[in-house]
């Protein structure tokens, strides 16, 4: 009887704090291949929200930004691989931008972790999954996102 | 040469310059300062007659960045007759390469300018000197030898140049404007290359994020979303900045810390790869609030990973202009 | 009559004790060492011995985000609330009478015709001011040119002036002199006294160095709307509105709601805004009366020197001279009043 009892009380701490996470992904690969996963049916955590985008050029940085003030506690945005953008340049523009926010944000101290960008093509489901499960753990293991937090 | 030396022949060569272009009709006005009413200060002024050339002075005290006067937003040197007007602009290092940044963002025709290049030789710490000399009234400040001299109804004090020097100014690599063939006269520099190690913000990587922002917090948190530090520099131009936008509205106009974060946050995101470390925003600041850190930091950014330094180079696109398909990726998440 | 004396040394006495009641704003460094008006903690917070604060006293009453109201979405209702600090009895300790003046001119802006504010008017009638005369005025105050005057007494509740160790206490109005009665414990005033009080307030008189004739002044303003003189004025003024920020009678604001997705709560607040700004004008036709800087920088100075002497008879500047010290391209106000100066009359005097 006890045991089954220490059971429940873990697998009820286990349900504390799961992160909230929004993912930009490209429509052309990196949304098709999310797509591949699921109906693979690989599992990953269902801590994500995907925004569909054309592109990841497309992607403003005011978005990642007002992602964080909203009270999001991660933001991963996905794009097709270097040379295969469905736009030819689109993710190239992106990766440039991408790296001066990345820089910044470390400058004014927000933890590194919180905001991750990846390149995913559309047939590879698995690594979708794998990408997504790493980006997860490491927001779940920094914490919630208190440093924008109103104060009226 | 002593400071006080080296002003004295400055500005006589702004003189000097100013007349010959002005008699051989080489430009219609002259932008350059003049002395202000107030000891902390100079004004910058606009003059078109050569009778008024001794009006122009140089002193450690010419912190406006001149180019502010030519981008289009603030459009006053254009005759309804004559069209573009001609304008010689007195610049120290940074005030051309705002210049030349302008020029390559499209912003200006640099064939309109003739760029007065003057060695510059540091500007003052206003916020510093206030900070020194506590509540009592600042009548006078003047600089004598290598030394500042500031002079009250009742005291008198003598601080050293060196320390109250702006930040900036102190790791300046570029104290006169870059050379252009026919547009820059006076003193100039030949074939810029700019070597930098950045020292003054290396220990600003080590620290963790939660002290860095700390550090940002209490740096950033007096100030008043006044906007003077956007109005100062030449780089900002936009017709309609990101904060004044409301469809849709996207960051917070209040003093929040939030709000105030996301706002420097934004404007040094916009100055990537552009801001020509002239100081102008730290000094026109009403509360005193030190900029340094971010324009540095920025610097530091743009010449490691795509080496390039903004202004120096009238045909380099700068970084965010242009892409690569070899560009650096580390900071991409990659499978383990 | 009815003048006490106030040794400096009783300060923290008089501060404790009307900090049981009332609380209390007074100039204070704040984290970069620039003078505000912020409310006290402790008596040893307190500077007496400044020249003026950076941001004018205005902010204590008429603050720079101020809640108008707050909201709560609930299940079949949403809940309104008041801002909390409408009733907060307070007092403003150590404002100089340019200042002081300022809130009679926000009081005639808030409660001019049909539609008072009911907030600022709530907030001034529970404040008590204290005033402390300039002896030293700044080379850039121009009070006496704006009809006041560095010992003016008249916009206080209770007026002090610094005789060296001690200040000499006057209550001015009816709050004061309830106020005052109740410190018991103050000391009486000798007749040498209250003539050092007037002999101060003489040497401040004659030792501004800036006169200028407001009323000329004011009469070219009134005539001189399309004078090409103001792109000649306005020419190094890079908008950035630190005038306005830091003027003791600059009320212009604007409203926003905010809302908190995560909590269903919301607020609408009123923030300073400034007529320097590019989109002071913007309608939302698109339309904007004012696109240039010149038209925004003439409609400042015209707003102080010529709007409000010819409709409320008021002159809408106090003379402290915080934008002369704070403009960064050192546009300053007294050589505009020169430039100004110097346009003739438009209709010449006939030659006989």
């Amino acid at each position: 009887m006890s045991d089954i009892q220490t059971k429940t009380d873990q697998s009820e701490k286990k349900e504390e704090w799961e992160p909230k996470i929004i993912a930009f992904l490209c429509n052309w690969c990196s949304y098709a291949g999310a797509d591949l996963a699921g109906v693979s049916r690989i599992q990953y955590p269902a801590n994500i929200r995907i925004v569909r985008v054309p592109c990841s050029g497309r992607v403003n940085p005011f978005f990642i930004i007002k992602s964080l003030l909203r009270g999001w506690d991660g933001v991963v945005v996905s794009g097709c691989h270097p040379g295969d953008c469905h736009y030819i340049s689109g993710n190239l523009v992106a990766r440039r931008r991408f790296t001066f926010l990345k820089e910044l944000l470390n400058l004014f101290g927000i933890e590194p972790d919180r905001v991750t960008f990846m390149w995913s093509s559309a047939s590879e489901g698995d690594r979708f999954a794998t990408l997504i499960k790493k980006a997860t753990n490491m927001i779940k293991k920094i914490g919630p996102n208190k440093k924008f937090e109103k104060t009226w | 040469m002593v400071i006080e030396e080296e002003n004295q022949n400055i500005e006589q060569l702004i003189r000097e310059l100013a007349r010959k272009l002005l008699e051989e009709k080489q430009v219609d006005v002259i932008i350059g300062y003049a002395k202000g009413t107030v000891p902390l200060s100079s004004a910058p002024i606009v003059i078109d007659k050569v009778e008024d050339v001794d009006k122009l002075i140089w002193n450690n005290l010419c912190y406006i960045n001149l180019a502010k006067y030519l981008v289009p937003r603030i459009p006053q040197f254009t005759d309804p007759e004559k069209g573009d007007l001609k304008v010689g602009i007195v610049s120290k290092g940074c005030v051309g390469r705002a210049l030349i940044h302008l020029s390559v963002e499209q912003q200006l025709d640099l064939n309109n300018i003739k760029i007065i290049g003057i060695p510059c030789n540091g500007i003052i710490n206003r916020k510093k000197i206030e900070k020194e000399i506590g509540e009592r009234e600042i009548l006078e400040l003047s600089v004598s030898g290598d030394n500042i001299v500031v002079k009250g109804r009742d005291f008198e004090q003598t601080l050293p140049f060196d320390e109250y020097e702006n930040e900036l100014c102190k790791v300046c690599k570029v104290k006169s404007p870059p050379t252009i063939a026919d547009i820059c006269i006076g003193e100039c520099l030949e074939n810029p290359v700019i070597m930098d190690d950045f020292t003054d913000v290396a220990d600003f990587d080590s620290k963790t994020p939660d002290e860095k922002w700390e550090y940002v917090k209490s740096l950033l948190e007096p100030c008043t979303r006044c906007y003077a530090c956007r109005e100062a520099c030449p780089m900002c131009y936009c017709n309609l900045c990101f904060v004044d936008q409301n469809k849709p509205v996207w960051f917070g106009k209040t003093t929040e810390l939030s709000d105030i974060i996301i706002f420097h946050l934004i404007r040094a995101l916009h100055m990537a790869g552009r801001c020509v470390a002239c100081g102008a925003c730290s000094s026109v600041c009403p509360m005193g609030i030190d900029l340094t850190f971010i324009t540095r930091s920025l610097e530091k950014i743009a010449k490691e990973r795509y080496g390039f330094t903004s202004g120096i180079d009238p045909k380099t696109l700068p970084p965010m202009m242009a892409f690569d398909m070899d560009d650096e990726q580390e900071f991409m998440l990659e499978e383990d | 009559m009815g003048e006490k004396l106030l040794n400096k040394s009783d300060i923290g006495k008089l501060i404790n004790e009307l900090g049981k009641e009332y609380s209390i704003y007074a100039a204070t460094n704040d984290k970069q060492g620039n003078i505000i008006f912020d409310k006290i903690e402790k008596a040893e917070d307190i500077l007496l011995d400044y020249l003026n604060s950076k941001i004018p006293p205005k902010s204590v009453l008429f603050p720079k985000v101020e809640t108008l109201f707050e909201y709560e979405i609930k299940d079949d209702d949403i809940e309104i609330t008041n801002p909390k600090d409408l009733y907060e009895k307070r007092i403003i300790f150590g404002i100089r009478p340019c200042d002081a003046y300022s809130f009679q001119l926000f009081e005639n802006f808030f409660g001019y015709g049909q539609f008072k504010d009911e907030l600022f008017k709530t907030k001034k009638e529970n404040t008590i001011l204290f005033g402390i005369g300039c002896n030293l005025p700044r080379q850039t105050c121009f009070c006496t040119s704006v009809e006041g005057h560095p010992h003016k007494k008249d916009d206080v509740d209770v007026f002090l002036v610094d005789l060296g160790d001690k200040y000499l206490v006057e209550s001015i109005s009816e709050k004061g002199k309830n106020i005052v009665q109740k410190l018991s414990w103050l000391s009486n005033t000798t007749e040498a006294d209250i003539q050092k009080a007037k002999e101060l307030s003489k040497l401040a008189e004659e030792s501004m160095s800036t006169k200028i004739d407001i009323k000329k002044v004011i009469k070219i303003f009134q005539e001189n709307f399309d004078n090409p003189i103001w792109d000649d004025i306005s020419m190094s003024c890079i908008g950035c509105g630190s005038c306005t920020l830091l003027c003791p009678t600059c009320h212009c604001f604007d409203v926003i709601d905010e809302n908190d997705p995560m909590s269903k709560k919301g607020r609408r607040i009123r923030l300073w805004d400034t007529c320097q700004s590019s989109i002071y004008t913007l309608e939302t036709s698109g339309h904007n009366p004012r696109p240039n800087k010149v038209q925004r920088f003439r409609n400042r100075i015209l707003h102080k020197f010529c709007y409000y002497p010819t409709n409320y008879d008021l002159i809408g500047c106090v003379g402290c001279g915080r934008c002369i010290n704070i403009c960064p391209v050192n546009n300053d106000l007294r050589n505009i009043f020169n430039s100004i100066l110097k346009i003739e009359k438009k209709e010449e005097v006939k030659v006989v």
